[in-house]
């Protein structure tokens, strides 16, 4: 493998699509996970963890969700730096922060947009950074 | 201590399992002989995590979680530019900065 520094105008589409479907998918293990967490009992012991999870198929969907999270993230960093991809994934706290305003009735107000904007920013200016890029 | 303050401790311990687990997998893509192994670590570290965040989420809203989750951005950074040598250009680290701090901004009130 040989290693190049590209501007991130370079990136191509490849790369842009893995990194999209990445975000997606952490929306959706996010949303379904606090779905699954709110339908435990709140007790921390395992044996009473363990036999609500067996009988609920919610974690089941989570996992499945995860497995292919995991498949799509290796395709990610096959072909980027990991401080590179990691960081716009963020972009998954702006879609779950307006999701779960409007499935789970969590507040949103001028605070959380400000927090919001700040994540925005913040993942335009990892995007705009050169990217080390993995050739096979 | 109040069940939020253990959802907050939570959390914070499941940034430093992520951070080991990224770099284990992104170990895998750079090691192709020890792929699997790589890879297997990984997603136990990420089982551990998920087995703390879902104790975190049932005392926490899914937001405040999720915002807190964000020092793991620096985390899995550091632990790139250390253990796999990555260099972090200055834009990079400002954007990390500013999506840190969003995340405090989301997190401060639920």
């Amino acid at each position: 493998m040989s290693k190049q520094t590209l501007p991130s105008s370079r990136v191509g589409r490849r790369v842009v699509a893995v990194l999209a479907i990445a975000i997606a998918l952490d929306t959706v293990a996010q949303l379904l996970w606090k779905f699954a967490a709110m339908r435990l009992p709140s007790s921390m012991s395992p044996s009473v963890q363990f036999h609500a999870i067996a009988h609920d198929p919610l974690p089941l969907l989570v996992i499945a969700v995860s497995v292919l999270q995991l498949v799509n993230w290796l395709l990610v960093l096959e072909r980027v730096d990991l401080s590179y991809a990691q960081p716009l994934t963020a972009l998954s706290y702006v879609s779950v922060c307006l999701l779960s305003a409007w499935l789970f009735g969590e507040r949103l107000d001028a605070h959380k947009v400000f927090g919001v904007l700040l994540v925005l920013i913040g993942v335009a200016l990892v995007s705009a950074s050169p990217v080390r890029r993995e050739k096979p | 201590m109040s069940p939020t303050l253990i959802g907050i401790l939570l959390v914070l311990a499941c940034t430093g399992v992520e951070g080991l687990a990224q770099i284990c997998l992104k170990q895998s893509t750079r090691q192709p002989s020890r792929r699997t192994r790589w890879i297997c670590l990984g997603v136990a570290l990420f089982v551990v995590e998920a087995l703390i965040y879902t104790a975190a989420l049932q005392r926490l809203d899914v937001s405040v979680a999720y915002a807190l989750g964000a020092m793991s951005f620096v985390v899995v950074a550091l632990g790139a530019s250390w253990l796999l040598g990555e260099s972090l250009p200055i834009v990079r680290r400002l954007g990390i900065g500013c999506i840190v701090a969003g995340c405090a901004v989301l997190a401060t009130r639920g």
